[in-house]
């Protein structure tokens, strides 16, 4: 189980266990998580571990190691046993190692100066932050972000005052002052500037050639870990898609498996859901049934008429165009029609044509049924029909019902485009 | 009329085997593929008159199949099988030189006369592809064509071919339509070749847009 440790230290009273702290730290959370377990001031180990860094450079190798070492609050386990855990990432970050002290060892090997403590374990701090960022949890690796991108404006923050002058000018009197150094060292400024410099370029090129592979390495491997997230990601939402969806729709089907009809049904509409999604992806969600254009608001209907009856809709839709008052209207009397037909004609399927012309836009309804004879109705049909003719009328549209006995009805609704409010 | 030899293109083993079943008894299967290569050699060498291609496979699909094997052997007639409503993979592959297009969920008794039909030399228009067919030689609003810069004899179609795809789309079926129109069958499936004709020669930018948007042709 991760533990969450107390953020705040109580002063004089050590609190268990050590962990870094994963709010109100700084950089990784080593010094107020130490501060928490031994009861002091955060603030105290932080200048202990700033005087410790003076001392070539220890307190800061203390730093990442601990940082590398002792596992996060909230978290189960350190980031160096997460890094040794997985056998290509040990590999990688041991080749680095290897790398790093070998040209440590030539450069000592070679006698040039500036290579004593302090070089030895700014490196070796500088390869433990790169193993830290490797192998940071997401949470981690989002706060060393902030502070990566934050950094080179943080000096540039006059508001900040006296601190941000001691971020700025602190470490830069510090690389003047071991670059002078160094310089010096070699003997005299001006003295021995050309040979420094040749041995400064020999330098370079040797570690290029020495790191270069390591390097392209560890890039290589950093774009993969991104694509897989990716990749996990997609996964995420294809598989939360195909629950929703899917799984849920067989659970019915198993269910309902003894009524073939309702089998159908649900067959019928996820087939649909499922074709939609997969080649109108950006639809999805934006077809409310009260809005979008014609041909949306037919799909709707077909939906419905389909799920709620049981009878097969085709659908067929020439050209679009957005949907107003009046087409809503349009469409309405269409339902009207398509559940008159579900409803009473017997026939399994029924079939809608919708096509928007420049001049007008008309709506057919058909069933193969067992048809009807217009002039002598049962008086509830005789209502629905009148219904779908109110409709009509009210929105200056025609209405034409052609009926056989036993050869099917079929119901013509035209609406003229001039007549559609603009 | 003897049976028409079928053959089966399709990647999923539970469409092919309900497809079987259907048709068994009222058509010869000579053979079924799973995907595009063995589908192309087997159909060159079994020869069917009648190929149900499913539109969307691995490898190219349907498409890639007509494409191989079309060209080669004009006595093997193909009839698209599909679940998609993507109307420029219909068109594309109509254009290729299948001779119909129908959905999967059509039903047993009517796909057997769909088979019937193309393996008579007929086409097959399923109401889905007369809508299809209508959008794509539509002049939408916004973007008159010159009529100056269409070919009537391939660019346009005639009212009277309006006319029956309009009754195909809203539901009628070719005796249904004869007597609409009281043409003779015969007249209506006339009507249905020359707009398949229109369709497959036709330069529409509609229609080339849509295939070369896919690197088809």
């Amino acid at each position: 189980m991760p533990v969450t440790t107390a953020s705040k230290p109580i002063l004089g009273v050590p609190q268990l266990p050590l962990r870094r702290s994963s709010s109100g730290n700084v950089l990784g959370g080593v010094c107020s998580g130490l501060a928490v377990r031994l009861g002091v001031r955060d603030r105290t180990i932080r200048i202990m571990f700033s005087v410790g860094a003076l001392f070539f450079g220890f307190g800061l190798l203390l730093y990442v190691a601990v940082w590398l070492f002792l596992t996060r609050s909230g978290e189960d386990t350190s980031i160096g046993s997460r890094l040794a855990s997985t056998r290509r990432r040990t590999r990688s970050l041991l080749l680095s190692l290897v790398v790093i002290l070998a040209v440590l060892a030539i450069l000592n090997a070679l006698n040039l100066h500036g290579t004593g403590g302090f070089a030895w374990s700014l490196a070796l701090s500088a390869f433990g932050l790169f193993a830290i960022w490797r192998g940071s949890s997401p949470d981690e690796r989002a706060h060393l972000e902030g502070l990566v991108n934050a950094a080179p404006v943080m000096g540039a923050a006059s508001s900040r005052g006296w601190k941000a002058l001691v971020l700025r000018v602190v470490p830069g009197i510090v690389l003047v002052v071991v670059g002078l150094q160094i310089l010096n060292k070699i003997g005299g400024i001006w003295g021995a500037a050309v040979p420094a410099l040749l041995g400064a370029v020999v330098l370079l090129v040797g570690l290029l050639v020495l790191l270069a592979p390591w390097w392209l390495q560890n890039v290589r491997d950093l774009s993969s870990e991104r694509r897989e997230r990716v990749r996990i990601e997609e996964r995420a939402s294809m598989v939360a898609h195909i629950h929703d969806s899917v799984l849920q729709t067989l659970t019915l089907i198993e269910r309902a498996a003894s009524s073939e009809s309702d089998v159908i049904r649900l067959a019928r509409a996820q087939e649909r859901e499922l074709r939609q999604w997969l080649f109108n992806p950006d639809s999805i969600g934006t077809s409310a049934p009260t809005d979008g254009s014609f041909a949306t608001l037919l799909g709707a209907l077909e939906n419905d008429v389909e799920n709620d009856y049981g009878v097969k809709v085709q659908l067929v839709v020439v050209g679009d165009c957005p949907s107003d008052e009046k087409t809503r209207l349009l469409v309405a009397a269409g339902r009207e029609a398509a559940i008159n037909a579900a409803k009473w004609s017997t026939a399994s399927t029924v079939s809608i044509f919708g096509e928007v012309e420049p001049s007008k836009v008309s709506l057919f309804v058909r069933d193969t049924g067992n048809g009807f004879d217009p002039d002598a109705v049962a008086s509830d049909r005789q209502g629905i029909a009148l219904s779908i003719k109110q409709r009509m009328a009210q929105i200056g549209g025609a209405t034409t019902i052609r009926s056989t006995l036993g050869h099917g009805t079929e119901v013509e609704l035209v609406l003229p485009r001039a007549a559609v409010g603009q | 009329m003897s049976q028409p030899r079928v053959f089966l293109v399709d990647d999923h083993e539970l469409i092919r085997s309900g497809i079987r079943s259907e048709l068994s008894g009222s058509v010869e299967i000579v053979g079924e593929a799973d995907e595009v290569g063995a589908a192309i050699e087997m159909i060159l060498e079994r020869t069917p008159d009648v190929v149900l291609l499913d539109v969307h496979m691995p490898d190219g699909g349907g498409l890639a199949v007509l494409q191989a094997v079309g060209h080669a052997d004009a006595a093997t007639r193909f009839l698209a099988l599909s679940v998609s409503d993507a109307s420029e993979d219909v068109i594309a592959l109509i254009r290729a030189g299948a001779r119909g297009y129908v959905t999967k969920n059509i039903s047993g008794p009517d796909l057997i006369d769909a088979i019937y039909r193309i393996a008579a030399g007929d086409v097959v228009f399923s109401p889905r592809l007369a809508g299809f067919v209508l959008d794509a030689f539509a002049n939408p609003d916004g973007s008159p064509v010159r009529i100056a810069d269409l070919d009537p004899e391939l660019d346009q179609l005639t009212p009277r071919e309006q006319q029956v795809l309009r009754l195909i789309a809203r539901g009628y079926s070719y005796k249904d339509i004869a007597s609409e129109l009281t043409i003779s069958i015969k007249t209506v499936e006339s009507h249905v070749s020359s707009v398949l004709r229109k369709l497959q020669l036709s330069n529409r930018h509609q229609l080339t847009n849509w295939a070369t948007e896919r690197h088809l042709f």
